[in-house]
């Protein structure tokens, strides 16, 4: 334990000396992942699969805010099921369309979630997504889970029905169109999804605001638990057995995962060095402002904490204390304006 | 002379106007009336495609249906329905954004409370430098 907070405060000195350099570096390897797996998974263009494009792509994703990013990977899933079957591609997009109008406007700045979602499906551990909501956000966001999950699921259908050999003519398209929709529909492991995700962030939100020591472990768990018995009993009904093994460590890995974002939160959730320009009357100023680290690594003796007084002790110490004297004329006003929180995140 | 006093309270204006505060800010330019009304408008306007993009899929998939009984169909009933369930989804998108979008209007209207708090302070050192003009 001695090691891994050590290795904690390691990170957040490194996060808030580089966080300039380390968060475009973040969002370039998601953006990287979830734009590979889509070429993977429905890949039909050989033209946006392309390295180069793949990189730009990439690339840009890195220096745009994330509702860039999901509208790329839209983008580039409707091209690449356009390249195979123009019709398939209009019903894809109408569906997005209608998902976006209806659903995710509400939640602009939970739009990483329908990206996250589908690409996760594709690494068998969908399951972080809903515990880490629960943990981080508040129920709202099981509209935009939910969203993930039927986009998922329509690209499923799509994988299927882009095989049908299909004439131009207005019989096959219809048939096509019907069978999508009838695949779609008929989905019942979509609808139970649907039920079970929302189910695991209600239940990992419920038990995290509980009054108890270790609230964010017990809901990390009972998150995990929720989703094992909702989809063992899913897999059951509708005859997916053999999807059980995987589906238990999916979630196993899920959850540890979600404790290792928990673990590192504090870290993350620190604010790095601070640049901002202004000028008044007579100067331009071009302040740098670099938090102190209030505990360092070499000096951490934590044997006499535990993990709880040390979370607590770097929270309080948030990285704006400033040097001078007067400090306390400001002290509620810095408390206001850096909080970082948590619960605003429903927007 | 520097005043750090200042630089300090301008930094975190700086700081709080490039980033939470930017949709705050934003915000306060309307009355609360007018930002609601705008976004039950926009919600509507969204509702009303979503619902028509819906409608669409529905037709194209019953199609057949439709145009072999064309002769046949109950327009007057279809339209009906069709009319009704369009007033039911856009009264709950429109009270729902009524009531979302004040209560985001609200917190917002507290957090800038803070942020004209600074501002004074700010000012009250201008008139403290200049104390003739």
């Amino acid at each position: 334990m001695m090691q891994l907070l050590v290795f904690r405060e390691r990170i957040k000195n490194l996060y808030q000396r580089y966080d300039l350099y380390i968060i475009p570096i973040v969002k370039f390897l998601f953006a990287l992942i979830a734009f590979e797996t889509i070429n993977r998974e429905i890949g039909y263009d050989e033209r946006i699969k392309a390295l180069p494009v793949l990189l730009a792509l990439s690339l840009l994703s890195a220096f745009m805010p994330s509702a860039i990013m999901v509208l790329l990977a839209a983008f580039m899933s409707v091209l690449h099921v356009y390249s195979e079957s123009p019709i398939l591609a209009i019903i894809v997009g109408i569906i997005m369309i209608i998902l976006y109008v209806l659903f995710a406007r509400f939640t602009p700045k939970q739009g990483y979630v329908l990206l996250a979602i589908p690409v996760l499906y594709t690494l068998k551990i969908p399951f972080v997504i809903p515990i880490l909501l629960g943990l981080i956000a508040t129920p709202i966001s099981i509209i935009p889970t939910v969203c993930g999950v039927i986009i998922y699921f329509v690209f499923q259908v799509v994988k299927t029905a882009v095989t049908m050999q299909v004439n131009k003519t207005v019989e096959d398209i219809l048939l096509l169109y019907t069978n999508v929709i009838d695949n779609l529909t008929g989905n019942k492991l979509m609808i139970l999804s649907f039920v079970i995700f929302a189910m695991i962030i209600l239940v990992t939100y419920f038990v995290r605001k509980m009054k108890f020591d270790y609230a964010f472990e017990i809901a990390i768990v009972s998150g995990a638990i929720t989703s094992i018995l909702g989809f063992l009993i899913s897999d059951l009904i509708l005859d997916r057995s053999d999807e059980i093994i995987s589906m238990i460590l999916g979630t196993i890995a899920s959850a540890a995962i979600v404790y290792a974002i928990h673990f590192f939160r504090f870290t993350l959730d620190y604010s790095g060095v601070e640049y901002a320009q202004f000028e008044d009357d007579v100067y331009y100023y071009y302040v740098k402002a670099v938090p102190k680290i209030t505990v360092t690594a070499p000096q951490k003796n934590v044997k006499h904490f535990n993990v709880k007084n040390v979370d607590k002790n770097i929270s309080k110490t948030n990285s704006y204390n400033y040097d001078d004297a007067d400090i306390d004329d400001y002290d509620e006003d810095e408390a206001y304006l850096h909080v970082n929180d948590y619960e605003n995140d429903d927007e | 002379m520097l005043n750090y006093r200042k630089i300090r309270i301008m930094h975190k204006l700086a700081v709080y106007e490039n980033k939470e505060g930017k949709e705050d800010i934003q915000l306060s330019k309307y009355y609360k009336t007018d930002y609601v009304r705008y976004q039950v408008l926009k919600s509507i306007i969204c509702a009303t495609v979503g619902y028509a993009l819906i409608l669409l899929l529905i037709f194209l998939y019953q199609s057949e249906y439709l145009v072999r009984n064309a002769v046949n169909l109950d327009y007057k009933t279809i339209g009906l329905y069709i009319l009704g369930i369009y007033i039911i989804i856009i009264t709950i998108y429109g009270f729902g954004s009524l009531i979302g979008y004040s209560l985001k209007y609200d917190a917002s209207r507290k957090k800038l409370g803070r942020y004209y708090k600074l501002l004074n302070r700010l000012n009250k050192i201008y008139k403290e430098e200049s104390p003739e003009s």
